[in-house]
C-alpha cells in the first residue's frame, strides 16, 4: 500500500520535472497582424495629394524641425527620415520618430511616422493628428 | 477644531503633491508652440541664391571652419549633420565645487567625507542643417540650423557614496550668438547676404 503511494509519488514527480524539460512551442500567430496593428497603421499612414517625392520628404523635415526635433538621419533613396528630441522641460526622456514618405500613384504621397517616448511606441492617435496637422502645413502654405 | 486639522492635514498633502512635475505629454511634443516661432526665426536665414549646392556646401566649410567635422550628408534633400568634442570645464563649477567641499569640511566631526560634487567634464555640440528652395523656381533658399550638445559629467562623491562619472546630460543651444555667428560666416562665404524672415 505504502509503496504503491511513493511510487505513484514519484512517477507523478517525474513527469513533473520532465515537463519542465519542453521548451515552450512559439505561438503560430506571433508575426501575424492583429487587429490592434491595422488600427494603429491607419493612424500613423496618410495620403496627400502631392506629386514630387523631394518635396514632400523636405516639407517633412521641415515640418520636424518647427516641432524642434533634431534631424538624425535621411535617406533619398528610402524616403526615409528619422528625428529625435527631448521631452522639455525635462531632458531625460527622448521622443524618437521615423517618417517614411512613398509613391501611392503619380500624384499622390502616402506618409507614415512612427513615434516612440524612450522605448515604448506611441500609440495615441491625438500624437500623430498633431503631427499631421503641422506637416499639412508644411506642405500646403507656401511662405514667403 | 478637529475639523480644522483635517483641513490642514489635506492642504499638506496637496502641497506636497504638486511638487511633483507632471511629465510633458507626448501628444504636446507633437504641436507648435508659441515659442516655436521664435526659435524658428532666430535658426533661419534666406539667401537669394538659384545654387542649393553651393549653399549646402559652403555650409559644410563654414562647420568645418568652426572645428565641427561633418557626420552625415545627404544632398539630395540638403542636408547636413555635423559634430565636434570638446572639454566642458567650466571655472566657476570647479569654484563652487570647492566651496561645497569646505564648507562641508565639517561632516569629517561625524566621520563622514566631505561632499564632492561632479562637475561636467566633457561636451559634444553638434548641428544638423537644412536647406531647402522656398519656391518652386527656387531663386530664394533657406538655411536652418539647429545646435544642440551632449555634456557628460566627471565623478563626485556624497558621503560614502561615489557618484560614477559618465551621467549624460543633453540640452538645445538657444544662445541667438551662435547662431548669429554662423549665419555671418556663410553669407561672407557665399558673397551672398543672409536674409532674416
Amino acid at each position: 500500500m505504502k509503496l504503491r503511494v511513493i511510487r505513484g509519488i514519484v512517477i507523478i514527480a517525474g513527469a513533473v520535472l520532465l515537463h519542465g524539460c519542453a521548451a515552450p512551442q512559439p505561438s503560430q500567430d506571433l508575426l501575424a497582424p492583429t487587429d490592434a496593428q491595422m488600427k494603429i497603421r491607419t493612424v500613423q499612414t496618410r495620403t496627400f495629394d502631392v506629386k514630387d517625392r523631394q518635396a514632400a520628404m523636405r516639407a517633412v523635415i521641415a515640418a520636424l524641425q518647427d516641432l524642434g526635433f533634431i534631424i538624425e538621419r535621411a535617406n533619398e533613396p528610402l524616403g526615409l527620415v528619422t528625428a529625435a528630441r527631448f521631452a522639455e522641460p525635462n531632458y531625460y526622456d527622448v521622443v524618437g520618430v521615423t517618417v517614411t514618405v512613398r509613391q501611392e500613384s503619380d500624384d499622390r504621397m502616402m506618409i507614415r511616422a512612427n513615434a516612440i517616448y524612450n522605448n515604448k511606441p506611441i500609440e495615441d492617435p491625438k500624437v500623430y493628428q498633431n503631427f499631421f496637422a503641422t506637416l499639412e502645413r508644411s506642405l500646403f502654405v507656401t511662405r514667403p | 477644531m478637529r475639523r480644522w486639522r483635517i483641513m490642514a492635514s489635506g492642504f499638506l498633502l496637496a502641497s506636497q503633491l504638486s511638487g511633483c512635475v507632471q511629465p510633458t505629454q507626448p501628444e504636446a511634443l507633437f504641436q507648435l508652440m508659441p515659442e516655436s516661432a521664435a526659435h524658428r526665426a532666430m535658426q533661419t536665414r534666406l539667401f537669394e541664391t538659384k545654387d542649393e549646392r553651393e549653399l549646402l556646401s559652403a555650409s559644410a566649410a563654414v562647420l568645418q571652419d568652426l572645428g565641427f567635422q561633418v557626420e552625415e550628408s545627404v544632398r539630395e534633400v540638403g542636408f547636413l549633420r555635423a559634430a565636434k568634442e570638446r572639454s566642458a570645464r567650466e571655472h566657476g563649477q570647479d569654484l563652487t565645487r570647492f566651496f561645497i567641499w569646505i564648507f562641508s569640511t565639517p561632516l569629517l566631526f561625524l566621520q563622514q567625507p566631505p561632499f564632492m560634487m561632479p562637475v561636467d567634464l566633457h561636451q559634444k555640440i553638434a548641428a544638423t542643417l537644412v536647406a531647402r528652395p522656398l519656391n518652386t523656381e527656387s531663386t530664394r533658399q533657406e538655411i536652418r540650423i539647429v545646435f544642440y550638445r551632449v555634456v557628460w559629467k566627471g565623478e563626485g562623491m556624497s558621503g560614502n557614496q561615489q557618484i560614477a562619472p559618465g551621467e549624460q546630460r543633453m540640452e538645445m543651444v538657444r544662445d541667438p550668438g551662435l547662431y548669429q555667428q554662423f549665419f555671418a560666416k556663410l553669407s561672407k562665404a557665399v558673397f551672398l547676404e543672409a536674409y532674416t524672415l
